[in-house]
């Protein structure tokens, strides 16, 4: 096996295990979600032989989440298609060769999938409807990612606006972490939480405009990760409480001892704590933005910082305070044994990212088929 | 491997290894782990890291064979092209010192623990934390590169906002426990600003690249220092950050006593110990790291003396003698800061351990302090004195000043939000299906 084609099986089984998790916990059930397609997408979007395959693929995608999405939110329904419109125009720029629309296709695509603000209405809705379908259009957005970094952030176009887009993308960090301080409720956290990473991730891919691309994916890797863990804790608790006030103590822990560690963990390892994989992707993302703006980087260590504290106080709230009693039992045998091995992905990922990172950028550089049929 | 270096690996990944294994166990398992559990799997982990920080102290001093000094390079944590994050551990009288003390104190701790939180609701939740707590003491200690002695450092401030709160069914530790984590997370974008500066300027995060510093501008230098000093100063308590302090006494005694008496109370102290080749060049930050030092003795001690409880007179105690070490640093006495380290650490933590039953004698043997007259009417009729006084038992209104500061970021927030609100609301479709809320009402009966 190449390196290359290691990096790729890496992202693949990553990329498919978030996008699993859901379902093995219980909360995506039947044929919703199409998984089994959805899987196979993602495995052609790695493996095609030119670019233009690729972003066909990860609009596919796209427009099988607008199906799943659709009796759950409009809204996000929307989005998505706007999202696989946005992929297929990548997808015609990198066939005709014009770098341009390549690029703007692309990098509209990825906004509306993580959520950058203010086109995030599509991204907000499903974090407020359904944490679980939200967790799996994220994990397919890695494979987007990936085919913009393989076969647009090369170009020109890429590298002439990439402090730019560090800019923007490190206001667009601060602007959400500050709005997830006052938020109210638990699903208005996350969404917040949600969008503060599209802003990273867009200063990410900023900063791969210059060459930073593991900087990116594993920005990426990290969010998608995190994000679906505490995704699926937000779900897992509103099942068994309905919704959750953040202006009181709620006083959880108590009864739901499990699932307030697996929330502030994963609440954790979204905002930089040591031992996961948010801590070097941070790592990575601060040196890589350095060169492109000191001020964004300083907005962006600030925007963390803010989620985390908005975290914990979130955490407080929900979970701390006098005890309540609660006849709902805590996480179940599948919904733990999700959320350990999303906790283990997210350790080795921090523990040892050169496995994966290393090798990462020399991928990236060379967009060649991974498959010789010949 | 050499020895030096599985000891190393043993006293840092041990107790790692040992919180890891705990937690995946609680979050597994059905049943609550047993105390006698919880103690072997945390205790063998802390053993093992006193037992690895001693031989490596050992073999320091040479008592193995040739002297083990300098940096001890485990290869690249992290290699992606020319950036680097050094997988690269020190070994000098700082780093065994404060090793081999930690390893020591929290191990001592950990069995006092046992005892002390004996069917305590939370007494798996505080053995983790002490594992986590361990870990990044560890890495602190023989950090060689910034990047991993920050990652230490922020297990440090996760653990102890957790033990603030540890007795979280009541208001007021949660309210301490967010106000300290908010205090070490705004200080630490300092931290990480001038280690992303470092690594620019110098081209490492290595410590031994700070060597280099005198030949930044006095602008860089001093720009990059002040930002160590500001990480340190949300650590160790410093003016204008110490109102954290105090409130910091709601979690359990051995919790103070490890983090607020011995330890990471410190920690500020020897990051600057630890960037001293940085320091030593920045005569700006040095000027003003004696004058807040100072002004942070005089106001622990003042405060010490009006306080009327036993932790919080404690707490600021500590703050004026950890004020006066940050001068001496300052100073350039780095050695008189590392021993005056070592003993006040020994000594608080006597103190903290020993304070409900110093308590218990105030009250029931009659040992209270006595108030001398002449003291009282000093107070009572000296104008100075009186107001000295008032502004003490008020803390000089400290969290005042920094609520002042917070109140209009959360104005801002506030603002934002209803911006954010409008955008969405224009963006959205008008729904026609049931919201999630409206179809949880099964849950909500369950609460």
């Amino acid at each position: 096996m190449t390196a290359n084609q290691f990096v790729a099986l890496s992202v693949f089984l990553i990329g498919g295990i978030i996008f699993w998790m859901p379902r093995f916990a219980g909360h995506v059930r039947g044929f919703q979600d199409f998984a089994l397609l959805h899987v196979l997408l993602m495995a052609v979007s790695l493996l095609a032989p030119h670019g233009s395959w690729a972003f066909v693929a990860v609009a596919a995608t796209s427009a099988l989440h607008a199906v799943s999405a659709f009796t759950i939110s409009r809204t996000g329904a929307v989005w998505f298609v706007a999202a696989a419109l946005a992929s297929i125009a990548a997808a015609i720029g990198v066939h005709l060769g014009v770098p341009l629309l390549a690029f703007l296709g692309s990098s509209l695509a990825i906004a509306l999938r993580v959520g950058l603000a203010p086109v995030h209405a599509g991204v907000s809705r499903l974090c407020e409807r359904s944490p679980a379908l939200q967790s799996q259009q994220l994990a397919t957005a890695v494979f987007l990612l990936v085919a913009h970094l393989r076969y647009i952030d090369h170009s020109s176009v890429a590298y002439d606006v990439a402090a730019w887009l560090v800019r923007v993308g490190a206001i667009l960090t601060l602007v959400p972490a500050l709005v997830a301080l006052v938020q109210r409720d638990l699903r208005g956290f996350y969404r917040a939480a949600t969008v503060m990473h599209g802003g990273m991730l867009f200063a990410a891919m900023g900063a791969a405009g210059r060459g930073h691309t593991a900087a990116a994916l594993m920005v990426m890797l990290t969010t998608a990760a995190a994000m679906t863990g505490l995704g699926l804790m937000v779900q897992a608790l509103e099942e068994r409480v309905g919704a959750v006030s953040l202006l009181d103590a709620g006083g959880r822990a108590h009864a739901f001892p499990k699932l307030a560690a697996s929330f502030v963990i994963f609440a954790g390892a979204g905002v930089a704590m040591p031992g996961t994989a948010g801590f070097i992707a941070d790592d990575l993302l601060l040196h890589a933005l350095w060169e492109e703006s000191v001020w964004g980087t300083a907005t962006v260590i600030l925007g963390s910082a803010v989620l985390a504290i908005a975290a914990l106080s979130a955490f407080a709230k929900v979970f701390l305070g006098a005890a309540k009693r609660s006849v709902a039992p805590d996480l179940r045998r599948p919904e733990r044994i999700a959320a350990v091995v999303l906790l283990l992905m997210l350790v080795w990922l921090g523990l040892t990212p050169g496995i994966v990172l290393t090798p990462a950028d020399a991928f990236f550089r060379s967009p060649s088929a991974l498959l010789s049929l010949g | 491997m050499s020895p030096v270096k599985v000891a190393l690996a043993v006293a840092i990944a041990a107790p790692f290894a040992s919180a890891l294994w705990l937690g995946i166990t609680v979050l597994l398992r059905d049943l609550r782990p047993s105390e006698r559990e919880v103690r072997g799997i945390i205790g063998a982990g802390l053993l093992a890291s006193v037992g690895a920080s001693a031989f490596v102290l050992l073999s320091w001093l040479g008592a193995l064979g040739a002297p083990a000094t300098g940096d001890i390079a485990f290869g690249s944590w992290l290699r992606v092209g020319t950036y680097e994050i050094p997988g690269v551990a020190r070994l000098d009288a700082l780093s065994v010192t404060l090793s081999l003390l930690g390893a020591l104190l929290t191990w001592l701790v950990a069995r006092f623990s046992e005892t002390y939180l004996h069917k305590e609701p939370g007494f798996s939740r505080f053995f983790v934390l002490l594992g986590v707590f361990a870990t990044g003491l560890q890495l602190v200690s023989f950090a060689g590169a910034l990047d991993v002695f920050f990652a230490g450092w922020e297990m440090l401030g996760i653990s102890s906002a957790f033990f603030i709160g540890f007795f979280h069914e009541r208001a007021e530790p949660i309210r301490s426990s967010v106000r300290a984590f908010t205090t070490y997370r705004l200080c630490d974008a300092g931290f990480l600003i001038a280690m992303v500066a470092v690594h620019e300027y110098l081209g490492s995060t290595r410590f031994a690249a700070l060597d280099q510093s005198a030949g930044l501008t006095a602008l860089q230098v001093n720009t990059i220092a002040a930002l160590f000093l500001l990480a340190a100063m949300g650590k160790s308590a410093m003016l204008p950050f110490s109102g954290w302090l105090p409130r910091a006494m709601e979690g359990p005694t051995p919790s103070s006593a490890l983090f607020y008496g011995a330890l990471s109370i410190h920690m500020g102290l020897f990051l600057l110990l630890r960037i001293w080749s940085l320091l030593e060049v920045a005569p700006v930050v040095r000027g003003a790291a004696v004058v807040i030092g100072l002004a942070t003795a005089v106001y622990g001690a003042s405060v010490a003396r009006t306080n009327t409880d036993a932790k919080g007179a404690l707490a600021h105690a500590t703050l004026a003698q950890v004020g006066l070490i940050l001068a001496e640093i300052a100073l350039g006495f780095t050695t008189i800061a590392l021993v005056h380290i070592g003993c006040h650490a020994l000594l608080r933590i006597f103190q903290y351990l020993r304070a409900p039953n110093a308590i218990h004698d105030a009250h029931r043997l009659g040992h209270a302090r006595v108030v001398h007259a002449h003291q009282a009417a000093r107070v009572e009729h000296g104008k100075w004195h009186r107001r000295w006084y008032v502004l003490s038992v008020h803390r000089l209104r400290l969290d005042d000043l920094l609520d002042a500061v917070v109140s209009p970021v959360l104005a801002l927030a506030r603002v934002l939000d209803r911006v954010d609100q409008r955008l969405r609301g224009k963006t959205t479709l008008p729904s026609a299906l049931p919201t999630v809320r409206e179809e949880l009402t099964l849950g909500q009966v369950t609460q």
